[in-house]
């Protein structure tokens, strides 16, 4: 459990929490933005795997992926409340 | 309707005017303050997190003499060169996702100081295996990464080792083993029992990988089998 949490915390503070939610201000299309943000949590993934699919849990991979989906949705809902272009 | 600005609420007031575009800065202002606030939180959160990684911070706590005591008697605390390994350098991972992670997991190191699971010399004995067990097994699952920091099989010449040393770390090589699966106690002491439970530590580590690898081959042999089958139809 605290392992899932410490997962979760560190995706939030690391590249598919601040990098997805930056991408998805970029766009105003929410499943857009979603999806950046997942692209960020695969590529955030693989980098600290040092590009090696064979060093990758599932559970680390889906979980960088849904926080990354949710901080991009987060950002284009961000960009459609507070910007009007 | 929605209600007008006088009948809001203060956390109604706030979010009205986070939301309300800014008509008194220019947008220049607006980037240049958020870039400074930026660093500023970036910086001070960093500082932080790089406090909480001293020796003194991780020694502050009642429970963590014992530990200290002990890694005071090893050559990581003490030796000819100079060079120290203090606890962050074997116990908080260099990469920034792992670290996060270690320093939230932490969190139950506070409760256990609190809760006084190990306040005597009685119960830390008690938990002692347990405990060596839990940093066994993340630095056997992420190939001793810790260790690894400093230390290099690359760059150790091995002419210069003892004989035994030099022909260990050369089998270490050869069986792809990793540090800690012959340097458990390298920091602090080893409680009765520890080789077995090292055992079993290992042994759940590869059932888990080799559970990974057997799911892998039944895909593949899955799949084999219904190409043959579209093949002969």
């Amino acid at each position: 459990m605290l392992e899932l949490l410490g997962t979760i915390g560190a995706n939030i503070i690391s590249l598919p929490g601040i990098l997805g939610l930056a991408l998805g201000m970029m766009t105003r299309n929410l499943m857009l933005g979603a999806v950046i943000g997942g692209v960020v949590g695969v590529l955030e993934t693989l980098i600290f795997a040092h590009w090696s699919f064979a060093n990758i849990q599932t559970i680390e991979l889906v979980i960088a992926v849904v926080v990354g989906f949710c901080a991009g949705a987060l950002g284009s809902a961000i960009r459609i409340k507070g910007a009007t272009v | 309707m929605a209600d007008s600005p006088e009948k809001r609420g203060w956390i109604g007031r706030i979010w009205n005017a986070i939301w309300t575009p800014a008509v008194m800065f220019s947008s220049g202002f607006l980037v240049l303050a958020g870039f400074l606030a930026g660093i500023l939180f970036w910086g001070g959160f960093h500082w932080t997190l790089e406090l909480t990684n001293t020796e003194e911070f991780c020694t502050s706590c009642h429970t963590m003499e014992t530990n200290l005591g002990e890694y005071r008697e090893t050559v990581h605390y003490n030796n000819h060169s100079g060079v120290r390994a203090i606890c962050s350098d074997c116990h908080v991972p260099h990469e920034w996702n792992h670290k996060i992670k270690a320093k939230i997991m932490a969190v139950k190191d506070v409760y256990h100081e609190l809760a006084g699971t190990i306040s005597t010399p009685e119960k830390y004995e008690d938990h002692r295996l347990s405990m060596a067990s839990a940093v066994w097994k993340k630095m056997k699952a992420s190939d001793s990464r810790e260790c690894r920091n400093c230390h290099n099989f690359d760059y150790m010449d091995f002419t210069i080792q003892e004989t035994r040393a030099a022909s260990e770390h050369q089998r270490a090589i050869d069986n792809n083993m990793t540090c800690i699966d012959c340097h458990q106690g390298i920091a602090h002491s080893l409680p009765p029992g520890y080789l077995e439970q090292y055992q079993e530590v290992t042994e759940t580590l590869a059932s888990k990988a080799s559970g990974t690898l057997q799911d892998q081959v039944a895909d593949s042999s899955a799949e084999i089998r219904s190409f043959l089958t579209k093949q002969a139809d």
